[in-house]
């Protein structure tokens, strides 16, 4: 037999093979130990390559009909394509970006659906300490059993006291304590205020809102005994932060319900797209919160009693919350 | 002849099942990957899930042994600790891997970003942020975490029911993480080069005119293709009754190929028919005449 012409796709493959079988190789390696194992000259060509086989495989789309040719061309060009464009991060990298610039930066992006977080929790507060002043029965309204414990109109104005002043210090108890805050209330309805402003911010409004009520009939409970400024300061130590977490987390749902109801020019999956970014930084800030509230909780309230010293620390550390939304990130990164 | 019409159905009926994704990288050409399916991405959820309950555990362990006496509190503590090293050990690992955690390692499944580009941090948070608020926590606290009431369990109920079922009602297997993050699951491509069938020496005794290879297209050239090789001509003997004379009969009678071919050469005629046929076809496409299958002049 002697020799017989090739078919086009045959050539056209055997002028290439060389090169892919380069290609596969890097990306194996690539793929192994990283992309920073390769030399500088390995990762040009790794690149040159990817984008000689990407052509070749649109060349062969049109003219091959070697399926497993093409199968092996399509697969190679995809896992080129994710050596190529691996995202190339390191911890250090992120967190510190993260603390710098791009959490104060989110948080200022949504400073409007953040304030209508914390408008949303005033309201409910304001509401509920103006109904329960007209009837004290509204308690048991918005108050669940188990939130509530003895903290209850019913109970003496000394027990009521007893619940803010409770001196008793031990770490295991302590552990536990911050361990369960986390799982707590507070943290369910942080989660659902976020999760739920997709549905056009009218669950997170009305979650943040209860929130309120339940904050406000606490108040005018403990108001109406001559404990309403104890209360400030048991309240303030975490619920500064705490209450800032959830208002946050709100905030970030409300964000993503706007992006819902007014699209403009965007199709409403991309305008969702567009605000799940910063929304996504401000779960992590209210997440971050939380945590920081828990370990005020479950540590530091036990061990400072007196109000004032109380007052300092939860509003000091507001303010130090509000000076990082504030001042983070304001330097142009070039 | 209702048969093999039946079979070749039956192989795009398949090939129809899986479910492809096609993304434009900055370079035009389009690349295909094919779209995890649930049961590997469950299987991968279950590894996951296991390797953060074990380091969970080991933490809780550490943590008894050391400066806190647990006691009552361990399994709250133990909830603690997996709510602590839990998103950051899926965004760490998807970030870093390449968008693979281990036990998408170990399914051989991947996350891409969706617009073409590179995974970015944020669409890794995101996903992963929307894992915890869609499943997890909710999870968690189902499974007593907290002591709910009732009207808070038929909440996260019917909140887990939700977010699970997004995945069944799209093609591309999104839930709301990869919807929100601009993400989608895939199989890892794996490339495997075979030999060229037609890039080898075939038998010049064989001769076709073109008017024998109108009738097949695209879809009959590959069937055969998978076929051949399976059946190299290097191949012992063809048996009288094997699949390779009943498909070499049945091309012969369909091409009208005039020739006698003995039992014997069978396999060698399918190979230079396959060699013909393809040069014949791929001629047609190079003049814009694409032939997807035999029914491509009707």
């Amino acid at each position: 037999m002697s020799e017989q012409p090739h078919l086009r796709s045959t050539r056209f493959r055997a002028e290439r093979e060389a090169d892919w079988q380069r290609l596969e190789n890097l990306v194996a390696r690539a793929e192994q130990s990283g992309i920073r194992s390769l030399t500088l000259v390995e990762a040009q060509s790794l690149a040159g390559l990817y984008r000689k086989a990407a052509t070749g495989l649109s060349v062969a789309r049109d003219i091959s009909l070697d399926r497993s040719l093409r199968d092996y061309l399509e697969s190679l060009v995809a896992r080129a394509f994710l050596a190529v464009y691996a995202p190339r991060e390191n911890v250090s990298g992120v967190v510190v970006r993260f603390f710098v610039s791009s959490g104060p930066r989110a948080m200022r992006e949504c400073a409007l659906s953040v304030t209508m977080a914390f408008f949303a929790l005033f309201l409910g507060a304001i509401l509920a300490y103006l109904l329960y002043a007209e009837d004290t029965a509204w308690f048991y309204t918005f108050i669940p059993g188990d939130l509530a414990g003895n903290r209850t109109p019913d109970a003496s104005t000394e027990t009521l006291r007893s619940t803010l002043f409770d001196g008793d210090i031990n770490m295991a108890g302590q552990l536990g304590a911050f361990a369960a805050y986390l799982f707590s209330h507070n943290t369910r309805v942080a989660l659902f205020a976020f999760a739920l402003g997709v549905f056009a911010c009218v669950p997170s409004f009305i979650l943040t809102m209860y929130n309120g009520l339940i904050l406000g009939a606490f108040f005018g409970l403990f108001a109406e005994r001559g404990l309403g400024y104890e209360l400030f300061g048991w309240l303030s130590i975490h619920g500064v932060t705490e209450l800032s977490a959830i208002a946050i987390a709100a905030g970030g749902g409300f964000h993503m319900g706007r992006a819902v109801l007014f699209p403009g020019a965007l199709s409403r999956k991309d305008a969702l797209r567009a605000s799940a970014r910063p929304a996504a930084k401000l779960a992590v800030i209210a997440a971050l919160m939380l945590f920081v509230a828990g370990l005020l909780e479950g540590f530091a309230r036990q061990l400072v009693q007196d109000t004032e010293l109380r007052l300092l620390i939860g509003w000091g550390i507001g303010a130090l919350w509000l000076a990082w939304f504030t001042l983070g990130g304001r330097r142009s990164s070039s | 002849m209702s048969a093999p019409r039946n079979a070749a159905e039956a192989a795009r009926a398949l090939e129809a099942q899986r479910r492809w994704f096609a993304l434009t990288p900055p370079e035009g050409v389009e690349i295909r990957f094919e779209v995890a399916t649930l049961a590997a991405r469950f299987g991968a959820q279950l590894l996951d899930i296991l390797i953060t309950v074990i380091g969970a555990l080991a933490l809780t362990i550490l943590i008894a042994l050391t400066a806190f006496q647990v006691g009552d509190a361990a399994l709250i503590v133990f909830s603690l600790m997996t709510l602590l090293i839990r998103a950051p050990y899926y965004i760490a690992s998807e970030l870093f891997w390449n968008g693979q955690t281990l036990g998408k390692k170990a399914l051989r499944l991947r996350v891409l970003s969706a617009d073409g580009r590179g995974l970015t941090t944020q669409a890794v948070v995101i996903r992963n942020l929307l894992k915890e608020v869609e499943v997890f926590m909710p999870g968690t606290l189902l499974l007593g975490a907290g002591g709910l009431s009732p009207f808070w369990l038929v909440v996260m109920l019917i909140w887990i029911a939700i977010v699970l079922a997004v995945p069944l009602f799209n093609r591309q297997r999104l839930r709301l993480g990869d919807i929100l993050g601009h993400t989608i699951v895939v199989q890892e491509p794996k490339p495997v080069l075979l030999p060229d069938l037609a890039d080898q020496a075939v038998d010049r005794e064989f001769v076709f005119s073109p008017d024998q290879l109108e009738h097949y297209g695209r879809f009959e050239l590959e069937t055969l293709e998978t076929f051949l090789r399976s059946h190299p001509l290097s191949t012992a003997p063809v048996e009288p009754d094997s699949a390779v004379v009943s498909i070499a009969r049945q091309i012969i009678r369909k091409i009208g190929y005039k020739d006698p071919v003995p039992v014997h050469r069978m396999l060698a005629f399918l190979h230079a028919f396959y060699k013909a046929q393809r040069a014949f076809l791929e001629g047609r496409q190079m003049l814009g005449d694409v032939r997807d299958d035999k029914h491509h002049n009707q």
